[in-house]
């Protein structure tokens, strides 16, 4: 009732304002045994990780943050001058090869990186990535059967002008999920081919969303047949009911790593080391392989998710192999050409 | 800040105090505490932001940002449409507005109460349900175009003006409400007696009477839409506009400099409020007389018939879209399978329904802290220096033309220094109370201001000069004039603080989960009906709070009478 008392008088509020104050401004400080994390890893899967982390490491009180890609990354930055974690978990290494944020981290070698393939961690050791995402289409298969359209496989199947105003793709400009479609598509068929290509599939294109799982979720819903998204939003969609076929593209499957890493300014780097270990353990990948279509992780069973998709165990065999250091500098190059010749 | 402010309060307590020293006191409060709470927490963080649109990334200082904006392809075509579809809502609104405010105020036209319960749906409503609402309704695979056999394309202006209308429609009838809230009956008596026309009435003393309302209300919506960039993302389809500049600069690529700079030229179109400022220092008739007698609303068919048919399709339509979104919750799967099921209501992730009870406290807090600075600011405004009066208003319209995630990026900024005092407020609830506060601060205060206008000053000197105290004649005379106004105020920002969730995603700790959060995390993650059924759960928990705070006051209202 501390507003209506301040209605009639403006000055008992101030003194219920100054109770607030002192009842809500415990300074958020990170004691002993409390470890701080930052991740983009999706709600549902961070819920059973957490889980089993605190039963591993029941002296830990760990204290986990999950924002957007994109949310997470401007949060980190803005508080660079006094940053409030410890740890970075499970993030897009195309964001973390930001030279800003690669100040804010350090080197560790953490317990069964040494054992991870090269291409899934930093040579100086600042970031390692147990896990990763990949680029999927969304097909609403009632809609193309209405249609009479055939299941697209691939990126060139997309071009077919049969598909034209039925594609949604995301915005390479304010989503690295279109980004990094973008960015598989032109390392894989070349700058020239790759932008002559990207600009006849723009021909088919009805939107480009500003998200990147908004394009599978206008295809569950039916607005449009076909979205280009993430694996991560098609399985969730299959698994919820949606009349969705999750396509793998044949010719080029962008992918995403997720990194993790250690913050300079950790004032509890101990157990910030040991959360970050346990990321890697046998118990950890294990899990992940309940959610994920990658888990770099090696003698890590065979993903459920990779499974479903029909891809091979061994994964670099669809997986266009990346260049995520080339990626990462060309962006703004990429981007101004996108919005130039193609972006609406 | 709070400490001092709290002793002269505590000194201006005692009723019978000598007079002046308690007024200057009280009024020096009022004055001061809201002034610096509004330089402390919109002030210095927007300064950090202007500062960051000067910040080169190579590390110098200068305009490269701007130049660089300048530059980005497309920029002109978005700024164009932003100027179009903020014209097209204002006026939209301003007519719809008007309509909705005059039928309340001024007539005795049915359903009212019904209308005005439709109009705080979208106050209330997190901006997924009004977004998705929308797609079920009037999207390509909607219940419209499958009723009509057709696949409507919303996407684009269209939606983007819908969605637009839908979300500034009731922000604009908040302030022409309060405008219309009062007049003096005897203004229409004497026109009649002179053998004015009513429609020569309505020229002549209704619209002149509400023209800084219209004017504020105009004001706030071209403001608001011009930097929203939710609607823009969800409706908006291919049709840019420059808040989503914004949007793709910081969460689509990391960049603060060229968003910063964006801000920044999103401020320029308050410049407008130096216009309505100078209309609000006009001294304003038919109103705000000791004697006035309210009008008396009445019948005539010829004016009720037609604003019955638009309020009520209005009302019906806005209850349409949140309807659907409600219905989507409690069956199997919308569009494909309608079968009743509350399975979708049993949420354990993220914090299943704890940050419901965390949200509810916070609004609490920013609309209890928000009445009573506003009302305070606004009590001192009228005591002003006219120079300094000037200034204030200007800063305290301000925050409106700051797009929510520039806001909550700024308050990084300014609140995240170690070793500052003010960086204990940082990871706290407070802050996210604060920061909600200073989001809607302008909609609140212009409100506030409009209806303070109607507060005699003559009743006011009247009762001061017959010994009431200050403290009397606040008590006596301003406060019940503007119970009304006070309570839509705190109504307005408890709603909005419920659901408001730009600015309050860069302030979330892991430990405060806000109600808002959850239905983003939700719907991140795939499970769209639990967001849908999250929503639903916070728009009952806001209605019920509402009425339960209305129902108290009701009877606080009564045991006070007898």
């Amino acid at each position: 009732m501390v507003e209506f008392a301040g209605i009639e008088f403006c000055g008992k509020s101030l003194a219920a304002g100054t109770f607030l104050i002192a009842a809500a401004a415990m300074p958020a400080m990170a004691q002993a045994g409390s470890v701080t994390v930052y991740t983009a890893l999706e709600e549902d899967e961070i819920a059973d990780y957490v889980a089993a982390a605190k039963k591993d490491l029941p002296d830990i009180d760990l204290k986990v943050l999950r924002l957007s890609t994109g949310d997470l990354g401007a949060r980190m930055l803005a508080e660079a001058a006094n940053p409030q974690h410890d740890v970075i978990w499970g993030w897009a290494v195309t964001n973390m090869l930001d030279p800003r944020v690669m100040a804010l981290v350090e080197p560790y070698a953490a317990k069964g990186g040494d054992a991870l393939p090269a291409a899934y961690k930093d040579a100086g050791g600042r970031w390692f990535a147990a896990t990763g995402y990949m680029a999927a289409f969304c097909v609403n298969t009632e809609l193309l059967k209405a249609k009479n359209l055939p299941v697209p496989a691939s990126w060139k199947d997309l071009a077919n002008p049969v598909y034209k105003g039925e594609v949604v793709m995301p915005n390479p400009v304010s989503s690295g999920t279109g980004y990094l479609q973008i960015a598989a598509i032109l390392q894989g068929q070349g700058n020239e081919k790759g932008w002559q290509f990207l600009k006849t599939l723009d021909g088919n294109v009805a939107q480009y969303i500003k998200s990147g799982s908004k394009p599978c979720k206008s295809a569950r819903s039916g607005e449009y047949a076909i979205g280009t998204s993430l694996a991560f939003a098609a399985i969730k969609s299959v698994e919820e009911g949606f009349p969705i076929k999750m396509v793998i593209p044949t010719d080029g499957a962008g992918y995403e790593l997720e990194a993790s890493a250690l913050m300079k300014t950790s004032k509890n780097k101990t157990d910030a080391k040991r959360f970050l270990d346990w990321t890697l353990s046998p118990a950890a990948a294990t899990l992940y392989t309940k959610y994920k279509e990658i888990v770099t992780i090696p003698g890590a069973p065979v993903a459920k998710a990779a499974q479903e998709a029909g891809l091979p165990a061994d994964l670099q065999k669809v997986l266009y192999p990346m260049d995520f250091a080339k990626s990462a500098t060309e962006r703004d190059a990429i981007l101004q050409t996108w919005q130039g010749s193609i972006g609406r | 800040m709070t400490a001092p402010s709290l002793t002269l309060t505590d000194k201006a307590r005692p009723r019978r105090a000598s007079r002046p020293l308690d007024e200057r006191l009280l009024f020096g409060a009022c004055v001061l505490v809201p002034v610096v709470a509004l330089v402390l927490f919109f002030l210095l963080p927007l300064a950090t932001i202007v500062w960051r649109s000067f910040t080169e990334e190579a590390g110098g200082i200068g305009v490269a940002n701007y130049l660089a904006l300048f530059r980005t392809p497309g920029i002109l075509r978005a700024t164009g449409n932003s100027l179009l579809v903020g014209t097209a809502t204002t006026a939209v609104c301003l007519v719809l507005g008007f309509a909705v405010a005059y039928a309340a105020q001024r007539t005795r036209v049915s359903g009212k109460r019904f209308v005005a319960a439709a109009l705080s749906l979208p106050l209330l409503a997190p901006s997924l349900v009004l977004g998705l609402g929308l797609i079920f309704l009037l999207g390509r695979n909607g219940l419209v175009s499958n009723l009509l056999g057709i696949r409507l394309n919303i996407y684009g202006f269209p939606g983007l003006l819908i969605a637009n209308v839908l979300y500034a429609l009731p922000q604009a009838v908040l302030i022409i409400q309060a405008a219309l809230r009062q007049s003096d009956a005897r203004y229409y008596d004497a026109a009649e007696v002179m053998g004015a026309t009513r429609l020569q009435q309505f020229l002549g003393i209704t619209l002149p009477n509400v023209r800084f309302g219209l004017l504020s209300a105009g004001f706030v919506v071209f403001t608001v839409t011009i930097t929203d960039f939710g609607n823009a993302v969800t409706i908006g389809g291919d049709f840019s506009v420059l808040a989503t500049e914004i949007y793709n600069q910081v969460t689509g690529q990391m960049k603060f400099g060229i968003g910063a700079a964006v801000g920044i030229l999103l401020l320029l179109p308050t410049g407008i409020a130096v216009y309505i400022e100078r209309v609000a220092a006009q001294r304003q008739f038919g109103t705000a007389s000791e004697s006035a007698l309210p009008p008396v609303p009445d019948r005539l068919p010829m004016r009720d018939i037609p604003l019955f048919l638009v309020t009520m399709t209005l009302a019906l339509s806005i209850t349409a879209v949140v309807a659907t979104v409600v219905f989507a919750s409690v069956v199997r799967l919308w569009p494909y399978r309608l079968d009743f099921t509350t399975k979708h209501y049993s949420i354990t992730l993220s914090g299943g329904y704890d940050p419901l009870w965390t949200s509810l406290g916070v609004s609490a807090a920013t609309a209890g802290i928000g009445t009573v600075l506003l009302f305070a600011l606004v009590l001192g405004l009228r005591r002003m220096p006219p120079g300094l009066a000037k200034a204030v208003y200007l800063l305290a319209v301000l925050p409106v033309g700051v797009p929510g995630l520039v806001l909550g990026l700024s308050y990084i900024f300014a609140f995240n220094l170690a070793g500052t005092p003010l960086h204990m407020l940082y990871g706290t609830a407070l802050l996210l109370a604060l920061c909600n506060f200073y989001h809607y601060h302008t909609q609140g205060f212009l409100t506030m201001v409009t209806g303070m206008r109607a507060v005699p000053a003559a009743l006011e000197e009247a009762a001061g000069c017959l010994g009431g105290g200050v403290l009397r004649v606040l008590g006596d005379v301003v406060v019940p004039v503007m119970i009304p106004t006070l309570l839509s105020v705190f109504f307005f920002l408890f709603m909005r603080s419920m659901v408001t969730l730009s600015a309050i995603i860069f302030l979330v700790s892991p430990s405060t989960n806000l109600a808002a959060v959850t239905v983003m995390r939700l719907d991140e993650a795939g499970f769209v009906s639990q967001a849908a059924a999250f929503s639903t759960c916070i728009m009952a928990a806001v209605a019920a709070a509402a009425l339960a705070m209305r129902g108290a006051l009701a009877l606080a209202g009564r045991r006070k009478a007898a």
